[in-house]
């Protein structure tokens, strides 16, 4: 059967996701699916994505409506080979909603999204089968959306690109798998229209009907038309998905005459008071815009990326019997090898903590005890050192992955790094770049933070805090003194995995390559 | 400790400004730095300015042709000073709409001079004091200023550049314009119009030299019949004040020529503003007055970029606008982003009459080995044109003979500036001779000239 029939599941787009919010569906149910197609974007604590096909096929069925706040592994469709009778997919999707029915059903106008402890659970693995079943096994609702079935005739068989078509017809082609070889073009110049489409599909016993996309049933109180196309700001149209309003019940009076947060925010008030009777009892939503607000600050709730970092930390924090080394470097030489290089370079500005990515990779690389990650049962050595650094936003944090800095040298790391920085400030970081990893570093040098703990971040076993450097005297030979540049650096290991002996090991490792940082270049 | 943005654009004209604000738009936090006006030249003291006063140009014209409509006026009179004040509160009100639009996207400005003093490093001195600042990315959108020779020196006074030339307080009766460039050709046609006498002297053989030869031509025999004296393949040997006038020895196809004027205009083409910026510190490659960029207006130096008139040729405002989108799209990671496509840039003159052209002229199409098919039309059979009375002008477009693409399309004649955006859409579409002949065009219109180019560069033009 599995060869037949394949899940579509929410993925786990690294560690930290434990959920996923299905943002839009870019395919509708009885498309053909082919190796790698964008299926349907979801939106997590940190980032819409899209998620593309594993396998090929017909995506029979879509479980999970655009809106629904799902965990990992939930059930999203099932992709069918033509062999596949109704009567397995049938079967199959019992088989899977009922495993994966830890979905956090959304069918009824939802309230902005209530996050249980249930769903934020970090599973310790990612497969999903290990979801527990929910009481409330609810079906998600079904999207009841354009029509097709392309019978295999017709089905694409490789390259269309010189055959004529309009532009709208090879989009469709494409979207659906439709060979245009097949058919004659009755547009101008020949071309093939969408009406040539329809036929060709019609009478090799096909379906082709495209009807607009419904949105979720899930609005009980205003408009169920597709609000895809009504202009709305990024944050409009995220906050009308969690408060199941529809854009096109909204004013716009943004800018370019987009529907706005606050336009969202009346309409969701207006809905609520039509809701609840006539008085405008106190709404949350209401509260922030149409209610003068009084002085005194009001509680805010967790945004979800911080509600991300507090669970994930507390976790860590609990699960991961911490222990720290500490260990004073001097980074003069280091210093004078990033200036030479930053004099001799013009297209690159290598920083200190460029220079210690740099040393942090080969150190791991020279004790690989530590180059690891752990689930709570298995240890998993990396095989390159993909060292994850921190880097701040307005409201938060995160940590984008320099990958293979083992291998890189400190100019392409730099680069790199300067890339992932700017893409993480406005959060545009694929998710391959900001999962994983097998080691962090955290720097507070650059606030003058002398020295500091730091939390590590799991499944890595370790992570390493930088302090700022210091001009220091130091005693020279037996009377004299002379200036250094000294830095502190703090390594959190996790003990269950990571023994004191190998922590220090690694340490002196590192403040090796960053005493003679020619070597590290070798 | 210095203040840190994620991008800092040097320069509020319309490649800095569009790109601070697109850099806001994508969450970046950003600042501008601008010495003096927001909009930069092409706001204050170019593109909209100067279409205001050919506005008035554009009256004065149609005034003097009243008669030919049944109409007649006696004592009409002309007050420059009232058409300046026009012009300059057109440049005014959108230089302020340019600042709110950047509060508006959250852009800090700095109203002062910027030096990058390293990599990711700026100094900004406003009026009051000195700040460091940190940027991840620096875009360096500058501009450029009028090009000045030995010799040929903009003294404000009699020698114009062209900041003078569009704030005149009293109207030249004699005016010498050196260079027929699409800057000098717009003063030449607004002057002549107004009533001055005028002469255009051009190194180069033909006046408008970049547009493709035959609109050049036309264009020249167009000023001729103004009454514009034209002296082409002619250098200024000397330029110099005599009393209240200025006096010029040309070197000419037809031996020395002496001109006076009451004024001279200056538009031998522009330099970027490279200066004071800390560059040459720093090692920032540039080439003949201009900052050197790859495809996405980076320079040699990590996180600096230049974008605009800046980093070079074509000085037009909406490819510094178009570059600096891309820039900023790039460095935001935004796959959609492409290179500039350079043979995708529109420009424009607004003479009268008008001059807009895309892509290849014939000629280059030809030195690239191109093998073209041609089609042309001539505004003397377009109904429209006979109509508006406006019947001198020409569609030009290059097909490439092989493939049928639109390469080219070179137009002289009434709002063809308005129009050429057809073509560029058509372009870049790539849609090719064919299919453009299927398209169809509303009657009657100017713009029908363009479809029967396009016919009769396959043999199919049914009006002439």
């Amino acid at each position: 059967m599995s060869d037949k029939l394949s899940l579509v599941a929410m993925p786990k787009w690294g560690l930290e996701m434990s959920e996923g919010t299905i943002s839009n569906w870019l395919v509708n149910e009885g498309a053909k699916i082919t190796v790698n197609d964008d299926l349907v974007d979801i939106e997590t604590s940190k980032i819409v994505n899209t998620l593309t096909a594993s396998k090929s096929g017909t995506l029979v069925k879509i479980l999970a409506s655009e809106g629904d706040l799902l965990d990992v592994g939930a059930a999203l469709g099932v992709i069918a080979t033509a062999d596949a009778s109704s009567a397995e997919i049938d079967a199959f999707i019992a088989a899977n909603t009922a495993a994966s029915s830890a979905a956090v059903s959304v069918a009824e106008p939802t309230p902005a999204p209530v996050v249980t402890s249930q769903s934020l659970a970090l599973s310790g693995t990612a497969a999903p089968a290990t979801i527990k079943p929910s009481p409330s096994p609810a079906p998600a609702p079904v999207i009841s959306g354009a029509d097709f079935a392309i019978p295999a005739s017709l089905a694409a068989r490789g390259d269309d690109d010189d055959i004529a078509a309009t532009p709208v017809a090879r989009r469709l082609a494409t979207e659906h798998g439709i060979a245009l070889g097949s058919m004659t073009g009755t547009g101008r110049h020949g071309r093939i229209s969408v009406d040539d489409l329809r036929e060709a599909v019609i009478a090799a016993g096909g379906r082709f009907n495209l009807v607009s996309k419904a949105s979720s049933p899930s609005s009980s109180n205003g408009n169920n038309a597709d609000d895809s196309q009504v202009p709305a700001t990024p944050v409009a149209r995220r906050l009308a998905t969690e408060l199941g309003i529809n854009l096109l019940d909204c004013r716009r009076t943004g800018r370019h005459q987009r529907v706005s947060k606050a336009d969202v925010e009346v309409a969701a008030h207006q809905r609520n008071s039509a809701i609840n009777g006539s008085a405008s009892t106190a709404s949350a939503v209401g509260e922030s815009t149409s209610a003068p607000a009084s002085s005194a600050p009001s509680p805010q709730p967790l945004s979800a990326m911080r509600q991300t970092i507090a669970k994930r930390l507390q976790d860590s924090k609990r699960e991961a019997p911490h222990f720290r080394a500490c260990i004073e470097v001097e980074i003069d030489r280091l210093l004078a090898l990033r200036k030479q290089l930053n004099n001799a370079r013009n297209d690159a500005n290598i920083s200190v903590n460029d220079c210690l990515i740099k040393a942090t990779a080969m150190a791991l690389a020279a004790v690989p005890a530590v180059n690891i990650q752990f689930d709570g049962s298995q240890i998993t050595p990396m095989p390159h050192a993909d060292i994850a650094v921190a880097v701040a936003l307005e409201d938060g944090l995160i940590t984008p992955i320099v990958s293979r800095a083992e291998t890189k040298g400190l100019v392409e790391i730099s680069n790199e790094m300067r890339d992932l920085a700017t893409r993480a400030k406005i959060g545009k970081l694929k998710p391959q770049e900001f999962q994983g990893g097998s080691f962090s570093i955290s720097n507070l040098g650059m606030f003058g933070v002398s020295q500091f703990d730091a939390i590590i971040n799991p499944p890595q076993a370790a992570i390493l805090a930088v302090g700022v450097g210091e001009r220091q005297l130091r005693p020279d030979g037996d009377s004299g003194v002379r200036q250094a540049t000294v830095m502190t650096l703090t390594l959190s290991s996790d003990h269950r995995v990571i023994d004191g002996a190998i922590a220090a090991k690694f340490l002196q490792q590192l403040k090796s390559f960053i005493d003679q940082p020619a070597t590290m270049l070798g | 400790m210095a203040d840190k943005f994620d991008l800092v654009v040097v320069g509020g004209g319309p490649g800095g400004y569009v790109a601070a604000i697109r850099a806001s738009q994508l969450g970046f936090k950003t600042a501008l730095v601008e010495r003096e006006h927001l909009g930069g030249v092409c706001l204050n003291w170019g593109c909209i300015p100067t279409k205001a006063l050919l506005k008035g140009a554009e009256v004065a014209h149609t005034l003097s042709t009243m008669q030919q409509w049944g109409f007649s006026a006696d004592n009409l009179s002309f007050d420059i000073a009232k058409l300046v004040a026009h012009s300059r509160g057109a440049a005014e009100k959108l230089s302020s709409g340019i600042d709110y639009l950047l509060q508006k996207n959250n852009v800090t400005l700095y109203r002062g001079e910027a030096v990058v003093t390293g990599k990711c490093k700026l100094s900004v001195t406003t009026e009051s004091k000195t700040l460091a600042l940190d940027a991840m990315h620096i875009i360096l959108a500058t501009g450029a200023r009028a090009r000045q020779l030995p010799g040929l020196t903009i003294d404000g006074d009699r020698v114009w550049g062209a900041r003078e030339a569009m704030t005149p307080t009293v109207l030249p009766e004699r005016l010498l314009i050196i260079g027929a460039g699409a800057i000098g050709m717009e003063f030449a046609s607004l002057y002549r119009d107004l009533g001055s006498e005028v002469t255009v002297v051009e190194a180069l053989d033909r006046v408008l030299a970049a547009e493709d030869r035959e609109i050049s031509e036309r264009a020249a025999k167009a000023f001729t019949r103004r009454g514009v004296s034209i002296e082409t393949s002619a250098t200024v040997a000397n330029l110099r004040t005599v009393g209240e006038h200025v006096e010029a020895d040309i070197d000419s196809p037809r031996g020395p020529i002496s001109i006076c004027a009451d004024r001279a205009i200056v538009a031998i083409g522009v330099t970027g503003n490279i200066e004071n910026l800390g560059l040459e510190a720093l090692g920032v490659a540039t080439e003949r007055g201009f900052i050197t960029t790859d495809p996405w207006c980076r320079t040699n130096l990590v996180g600096l970029y230049a974008i605009g008139d800046v980093a070079g040729a074509p000085w037009l405002a909406h490819k510094a606008s178009h570059e600096a989108i891309l820039c900023v799209e790039r460095i935001a990671g935004e796959t959609s982003a492409q290179p500039l496509a350079t043979d995708q840039i529109p420009g424009c003159t607004y003479c009268r009459p008008q001059i807009a052209s895309v892509g290849l002229t014939e000629d280059e199409a030809t030195r690239r080995g191109i093998a073209t098919r041609i089609g042309r039309f001539d505004l003397q059979a377009s109904g429209k044109a006979l109509a508006i009375q406006e019947a001198e002008g020409l569609v030009k477009t290059v097909f490439d003979a092989d493939s049928g693409k639109l390469i080219g399309a070179h137009m002289i004649g009434p709002e063809v500036t308005e129009q050429i955006q057809g073509l560029v859409i058509a372009m870049g579409a790539e849609l090719n001779d064919r299919q453009l002949a299927e398209m169809i065009f509303p009657h009657p219109t100017v713009s029908e000239a363009i479809h029967e180019s396009i016919l009769d560069s396959i043999n199919r033009a049914i009006h002439q």
